[in-house]
């Protein structure tokens, strides 16, 4: 391949002539024109040979191609994202979702859920921006009301999807693609129907999309940078990455993914430096320190900012307070925790009790009983408000029996209580029977009532420390952390955030363990809701819960209701895919109900693309293992240059594309479709890369007739296909021609 | 790895010699012995040999030491025992294991004369009550065991290491108390870690013979390999990592084989494709004929109907003799009279003209219907007439799978029936009653209507006697019938409660139709033609038993009380409760020995630190060792501790259960390390200074000598105090945790205590 480049290397091989450049000169390409400045001299030498031929208007437009070619792709990403965008005035999809959470942020209601707040501020910001109030509800399949500008807000969504064109070509560009192949790229992202159909509604993932595409075009400027360290442009781009890496991940955490692969890159980077014993060792040292600033320090920043405007802008009591301390909870607006409740605990008094563990939830039990071990009644943690999380405090069976119209007693350390479940009227009891999941542990059940039980029912109260007062004598609400000791076994009541399965109802286990570790904070409870009638009502809540405290708490909680979401196999879930399905694009979805009255969007991607891309990975693999093969057999086929093409502009895109699809493999959880979207980003880089590589050096024809077939074929099959992304009226039998495989459900 | 397995030169017994410091280790005597004998004999190899015949001998001393205790079913016996006791009654049954391991112990059965009369039903069960032959089973892995401390001093030897090295490698295996516990039982484990022990010791020697390829030995190891291998993956499928292992190392050789510069001269491709097609037949296809072969022994052997026919399709079954499926079983036809028995509890759907109490003594109320239990006699209270759902009475007509159909008590008249009340024991399960046959057709007529659910059975698939298990579903409802063995109190005669389970997928709600009283013997239905044993071809019947194995494979996620994590351990913290016994206050506590463990698991830290460093100061241009020094860490140590990485990280990608002896293949791999860095540390330039140091000692040689004279140069002294230093705190942990492998002697509650050091859960605590 290498002794032919000079007699083909004509004007179609811009790149190869500027590549050389910086291998040979490190030090001074000046970097502020770039990606425009490097090319335009090669290109006005080719213009001077080929001036005569050409006439003055292909001439400008060659000249100005970087400026015309992502402004035309743009506009049409802009028809295509766009149009239409309203005809459809239903709630759609997990609009649902993303809807209601963009809500709760303009009413500040505090919400749970399982992704990071800055995609769903955005949701919010847009409502703000359309003028609606939040008062909306988002059920799945609802018409919009009158006054929810719903257009303006999938409008303002697309703008991401959008944005991925432009910094798609960009990216090309940087890689070092030659023209045809930067436009080959830019198309299939533009082309793609389900890029296109995600963005066109309020969801989460043109955000992410736009966020990884915005991570690699970064990525490319800095690793571009790469003679210029400690220039200007150098930092630039390495703060750049930092933020659109701490962004993408406040989105979504498979944001996580493309930090691993910037991540990568970095080790690589450094570990290529450490060995450069010339590099003076500050010099090294300075590299690692402006690696990590940039790198983790800021992605670390923005992601925490992320959380503390969530807390900031939800202000107020709402359905996912119970996922957060007590302590939070007596912060927020309209809340009932620790307001007007009674301060010291006493005999006779009804409470919720609250796990003190990073993602705790309330003590709760309810009819259902055990399937295995004592089939006694279940208790377990539970993450919502309910009148099955009230407990009564009880004397022991030992102690002198309640009376409710004697002077209230009071709760004091060391004291052995019962604890009655208010809904059942049974005692909270363990007993040596193994706990469910957590098999060395033991079971904690729900037993007796009021008269029938035993000295299993007994719990001793152990405070660990007060936040208000240094009095042992009393137990208070909120301050007090305790734990509870069985004194029969010895053991402590505890909750793992380990999820039960379906027929716990997916919630945590509770159990006795019998390590007596006094700092395990999952021992550790508190009193949150409180009531009794006898002693005066007083303001527990005073104390304020600690910013670092409350950030990892929810990511804690994040975790552990993402780890739920596995799938159940009691439950068909139509929608669901599995990971083998998507590169060879098996299935679609379908976004809304298959009515003929409503407008139908099928997420199902150009199967060009999803064929070709997902064929370009193979084939890297192959070209990979030639090359080595025939390395080591001492042909030396590649230069530095066309070796650097490979590893940056090919390998990494295969290495990205891995990262962002094995997690889904060995992922539990239930997966969707859309979940491989960013790695289908990779794979068409992939793809790009490889007609470039295979076509760089053919000859004029060639290149024309290759290119154009591609070009024909993507946008063919995209307009074929393009009613599945704005929007199918009618019956859905008149779609049939889009049908190709009975998987591909777009009609019944 | 093991580039010189070189005679010892007379130098280093000059060395040995000087030294008669006396060490604690109380197999510094057997180290003398080697010397003395060493000093009279001039060949090199002499030292070794007795060396190994040491080892040995101790290996089978602490293998076979009391293996008749405990005279009873210890643990996983249960299982493969009973697995032998099938092979030779020769009755088909189903394990997720392949059969090489479970045909070895049957072959030690057949060979000692015993017939498999005892099932090893429960853990405590008497051997000699019951007459099983279990120390000869307990000889097999108890040999395997110790061999495998021979196979560990020998690749060792092989590789080239000192004679104090190879004496701590095979040392910390010989006095390890998990390989003694898992080797003196009837387990599949010693078995399959020979077999890996040995795959690595003939790869060695395959790799060793690198400079003669094709000659007769270089085809007889490699053959070797293959086979060891292909035992080692037919015993159990974790073998499949010493395929990795040695398919890494093979694909690492090929590599360089390939390479146009390698040291003998290029290879031609046709060269480099007969040396790439002898290696896929001797390590791929060879073995896994080898691993088929021993399907086809297992089919030959277990011609006998048996436990395992319901994992099998019925093709399958007619496989095999004296089915009873084929003999026995009837099409169930409307208004014949059945006998209905639970499949687990064995007790038959049974009714008697007495009433459930009004009031059960915890308050809650019953309908005071006719009771319906369980009964475990033969009884005429336990016929049940199927009725058809339209009452159509033509005759003849067959039941089929999902039908609704009523069952009437013969004797009392009556139809069976349930309803949402409460069953007398389970608040939550609805009680199953019997109603009169006109309300069962009249008002009651929905609550009367139940489904013939057959197992894994097709739709309108014919309902039969004794072959159609089956789930009986209460069909407006939704409950299952279901029974327990906690009894009834005294108003129930003490019989089991029928209820309506509303989990319907638990296998214990499945009954069978055990026989049809209303067709007489001689009636024609029962008269059926002779049915020949069908054959099926071998490949059909092996895909079909190995689609299954890997099915219930993934199916063994619940939990065990003793079951552990990865991370846990290389640190032991926590082993695995095999027997107790309390009036001697005796147990089996399966549990490696904490010292010597924890050694070989900080020193593969601390070769990881070594290679860490050395890459790292390479890097930066100080080179800190001798060109045959690292060869040796990189390529001996190495491939050891790429043989504990690829028996060890496989485990964190698996969902099933886990428990301590899958480390053990791991934990060999790391008493190689072990003994190959403490020699480097002892007698290389002190590495751990190496990279920061630079080369600061001069004694490392400039020219390549063998590895022999180069450690000649220096003392050997280093690794022979270390080795005696290493053996005395491994035969103190051994000693001291003596009592829980072995079963005996009992323990005192302080002594227990004094065992749980990181709070192994033991009994006999309190």
């Amino acid at each position: 391949m290498a002794p032919k480049k000079p007699v083909v290397a004509s004007g179609a091989d811009v790149g190869d002539g500027v590549r050389r450049r910086p291998v040979a000169a490190a030090q001074a390409v000046p970097v502020t024109a770039a990606p425009t400045a490097p090319t335009a001299p090669t290109e006005v030498d080719n213009k001077k040979q080929l001036a005569p031929k050409k006439s003055s208007v292909l001439n400008f437009l060659d000249a100005w191609e970087v400026v015309l070619a992502p402004l035309l792709l743009t506009a049409l990403a802009i028809f295509t994202r766009l149009w239409k965008i309203g005809i459809s005035n239903i709630v759609t999809w997990d609009e649902a979702h993303f809807g209601k959470f963009g809500s709760h942020y303009i009413k500040h209601e505090y919400y749970f859920d399982v992704h990071p707040p800055l995609g769903k501020m955005l949701v919010g910001l847009s409502g703000v921006l359309a003028g609606y109030n939040g008062s909306f509800e988002f059920k799945s399949g609802e018409k919009y009301p009158e006054d929810v500008d719903y257009t303006f807000m999938r409008a303002f969504n697309a703008g991401f999807g959008i944005a991925c064109i432009p910094m798609a070509y960009f990216t090309a560009r940087e890689l070092k693609l030659s023209r045809p192949a930067v436009w080959l790229v830019t198309l299939m992202v533009l082309c793609e129907n389900s890029y296109t159909t995600i963005s066109r509604f309020i969801l989460l993932d043109s955000m992410l999309l736009c966020g990884t595409v915005a991570t690699v075009y970064c990525w490319a400027k800095f690793h571009n940078q790469r003679y210029n360290s400690f220039e200007p442009e150098w930092f630039l781009w390495l703060f750049m990455t930092g933020l659109s890496i701490g962004c993408v991940c406040s989105v979504k955490l498979v944001g996580l993914f493309v930090t691993a692969l910037v991540g990568l890159y970095t080790v690589e980077d450094l570990w290529r430096k450490f060995g450069d014993t010339k590099m003076p060792v500050v010099t090294l040292g300075a590299h690692v320190v402006t690696r990590v600033v940039g790198l983790i320090v800021i992605p670390l920043l923005v992601y925490m900012l992320s959380f503390a405007l969530h807390f900031a802008i939800l202000d107020r009591t709402g359905p996912g307070d119970a996922q957060m301390s007590s302590l939070f909870q007596a912060n927020l607006k309209g809340t009932s925790v620790g307001r007007d409740s009674p301060l010291e605990i006493a005999y006779g008094s009804r409470a919720t009790i609250k796990n003190m563990g990073y993602g705790g939830g309330l003590l709760h039990s309810h009819v259902q009983t055990y399937p295995e071990g004592s089939h006694q009644q279940q208790v377990t943690c539970y993450h919502h408000k309910d009148s099955n999380n009230d407990w009564f405090f009880y004397p022991s069976r030992d102690d002198e029996a309640y009376d409710s119209e004697a002077d209230p007693r009071f709760i004091a350390d060391g004291t052995t209580i019962r604890l009655i479940h208010a809904q059942t009227g049974r005692n909270l009891h363990s007993h040596d029977i193994a706990a469910p999941m957590s098999k060395s542990d033991k079971e904690v059940s729900c037993y007796g009532n009021l008269t029938v039980g035993d000295a299993k029912d007994h719990w001793k109260v152990e405070v660990v420390r007060d936040a208000a007062s240094r009095d042992r004598s009393r137990i208070r609400t909120l301050t007090t952390a305790f734990r509870l000791k069985h004194p029969v076994m010895g053991c402590y009541l505890r909750a793992g955030n380990k999820n039960l399965p379906q027929w716990g109802f997916k919630q945590i286990e509770v159990t006795c363990t019998k390590t007596n570790n006094p700092r395990d904070t999952y021992t550790h409870w508190n009193v949150e809701a409180h009531w009794n009638d006898k002693l005066p009502p007083s303001d527990p809540g005073v104390y304020k819960s600690p910013f670092f405290h409350d950030f990892i708490h929810l990511n804690v909680a994040m975790m552990t209701s993402n780890n739920a979401l596995v799938p159940d196999p009691d439950k068909q879930d139509d929608l669901a895919s599995k990971w083998w399905q998507w590169p060879i694009l098996d299935v679609g979805l379908r976004m809304c109900s298959w009515d003929d009255s409503v407008v139908k969007y099928f997420l199902l991607g150009n199967p060009f693309v999803y064929w070709g891309s997902t064929a370009a990975l193979g084939v890297f693999g192959l070209v990979a293992a030639w090359y080595i093969l025939r390395w080591q057999r001492g042909f030396g086929d590649l230069n530095t240059t066309e070796l650097d093409q490979i590893h940056y502009a090919g390998l990494y895109p295969v290495v990205g594309w891995f990262l962002h699809y094995l997690p889904f493999v060995v992922m539990a959880r239930v997966t969707y479709v859309h979940h491989y979207y960013p790695a289908l980003y990779f794979a068409i880089l992939t793809f790009g890369f490889l007609a470039d590589w295979f076509l760089r050096n053919r000859k004029r024809v060639v290149q024309y007739a290759a290119y154009g077939l591609l070009y024909t074929v993507i946008i063919g099959l995209y307009i074929y296909f393009i009613p599945i992304c704005f929007g199918m009226t009618g019956p859905n039998k008149q779609y049939r021609y889009m049908k190709w495989f009975e998987k591909w459900r777009v009609t019944d | 790895m093991a580039s010189t397995a070189v005679p010892q030169g007379s130098l280093r017994q000059r060395n040995t010699g000087s030294k008669k410091s006396p060490a604690a280790a109380p197999l510094e005597q057997e180290v003398s012995k080697v010397k003395s004998v060493q000093q009279k004999t001039k060949t090199s190899e002499t030292e070794y040999r007795i060396g190994l015949v040491l080892i040995t001998l101790f290996g089978f001393l602490t293998r076979f030491w009391g293996i008749s205790h405990p005279n009873e079913v210890v643990f996983d016996e249960v299982h493969f025992g009973k697995f032998a006791s099938y092979y030779l009654e020769r009755t088909y049954f189903f394990d997720v294991h392949p059969p090489f391991g479970k045909l070895l112990f049957a072959f030690m059965g057949w060979l000692v004369g015993y017939d498999g009369h005892f099932h090893f039903e429960n853990i405590g069960d008497s051997y000699i009550v019951n007459k099983v032959p279990y120390v000869a089973f307990r000889a097999l892995p108890a040999i395997l065991g110790a061999l495998t401390v021979s196979v560990v001093y020998l690749i060792m030897w092989e590789s080239g290491y000192t004679l104090p090295a190879c004496i701590i490698a095979a040392g910390l295996v010989l006095l390890d108390n998990a390989h003694i516990g898992q080797t003196r039982l009837i387990l599949l484990d010693a078995t399959l870690v020979f077999c890996m022990a040995c795959s690595l010791l003939f790869y060695i020697k395959f790799y060793k013979l690198r400079h003669e390829p094709f000659s007769r030995k270089w085809w007889k190891w490699l053959i070797l390999t293959g086979f060891a291998l292909s035992a080692d993956i037919s015993v159990k499928y974790v073998g499949t990592f010493a395929f990795i292992t040695i398919g890494s190392a093979v694909i690492i050789d090929l590599w360089e084989l390939l390479d146009v510069k390698r040291p003998g001269g290029a290879l031609s491709l046709s060269q480099f494709s007969k040396h790439f097609g002898a290696r896929a037949f001797g390590l791929i296809i060879m073995p896994f004929l080898f691993y088929l072969f021993w399907f086809q022994v297992h089919f030959a052997v277990l011609t006998r109907s048996g436990p395992g026919d319901d994992f099998m399709t019925p093709e399958f079954q007619e496989t095999l003799s004296d089915n009873v499926m084929l003999a026995n079983s009837l099409d169930i036809q409307y208004y014949d009279t059945l006998t209905i028995r639970h499949k687990e509890t064995k007790a038959y759907l049974h009714s008697h003209p007495d009433r459930y109490p009004l009031r059960y003594d915890d308050g809650r109320v019953s309908s005071q219907g006719q009771q319906v239990t369980g009964y475990p006699y033969n009884d005429t209270n336990n016929y049940w007439q199927i009725l058809p759902m339209d009452g159509d009475e033509a005759l003849g007509r067959v039941v089929k799978n999902h039908d609704l159909v009523r069952l009437r008590h013969v004797v009392t008249d009556t139809v069976l029936l349930s309803h949402d009340v409460a069953s007398p024991s389970y608040p939550t399960n609805q009680e199953f009653t019997t109603v009169a046959v006109a309300d069962a057709i009249g008002k009651r007529a929905q609550d009367t209507l139940f489904e013939v659910r057959i197992e894994h059975g097709k739709k309108s698939q014919a309902f039969k006697s004794i072959a159609s298990h089956f789930k009986l579903i209460h069909n407006p409802s939704k409950v299952a019938m279901w029974t327990h063995t906690k009894p009834l109190p005294e108003w129930a005669f003490k019989q089991q409660e029928i209820n309506g389970n509303k989990q319907i997928a638990p296998s214990s709600n499945v009954w069978l139709v055990e026989d049809i009283p209303s067709v007489p013997q001689s009636d024609p239905r029962r008269q059926k033609p002779e049915r020949q044993v069908k054959t099926l071809p071998f490949l059909r019947k092996w895909f079909e038993l190995q689609r299954a194995m890997f099915y219930h494979n993934s199916k063994l996620t619940s939990s065990h009380p003793y079951a552990s994590h990865p991370y846990q351990w290389p640190f032991l913290l926590r082993g695995v409760s095999f027997w107790t016994k309390n009036d001697t206050r005796q147990q089996i506590y399966f549990l490696g020995n904490p010292v010597g463990w924890w050694l070989a698991s900080s020193l593969l830290a601390v070769f990881v630190g070594i290679i860490g460093a050395d890459q790292i100061s390479l890097r930066r241009g100080i080179d800190a060792l001798d060109r045959r020094t690292r060869s040796r860490l990189y390529n001996s140590t190495g491939f050891f501790f790429l043989a504990w990485a690829t028996h060890y990280f496989p485990f964190y990608l698996m969902g099933r259960q886990l428990f301590l002896h899958h480390y053990l293949p791991a934990h060999l791999a790391s008493c190689l390390v072990a003994g190959s860095l403490i020699e480097f540390v002892f007698t290389a330039e002190p590495a751990e200074e190496g990279p920061s140091g630079g080369k600061t000692q001069s004694a490392g040689p400039k020219r390549y000598l063998s590895a022999r004279e180069r450690l000649a140069g220096q003392s050997t002294m280093g690794v022979w105090v270390a080795c005696g230093v290493v053996l005395a705190v491994a035969v103190a942990g051994w000693y001291f945790f003596l009592p829980l492998t072995y079963g005996y002697p009992g323990l005192s509650v302080e002594q227990v205590l004094r065992r749980k050091w990181l709070g192994y859960d033991l009994h006999f605590a309190k």
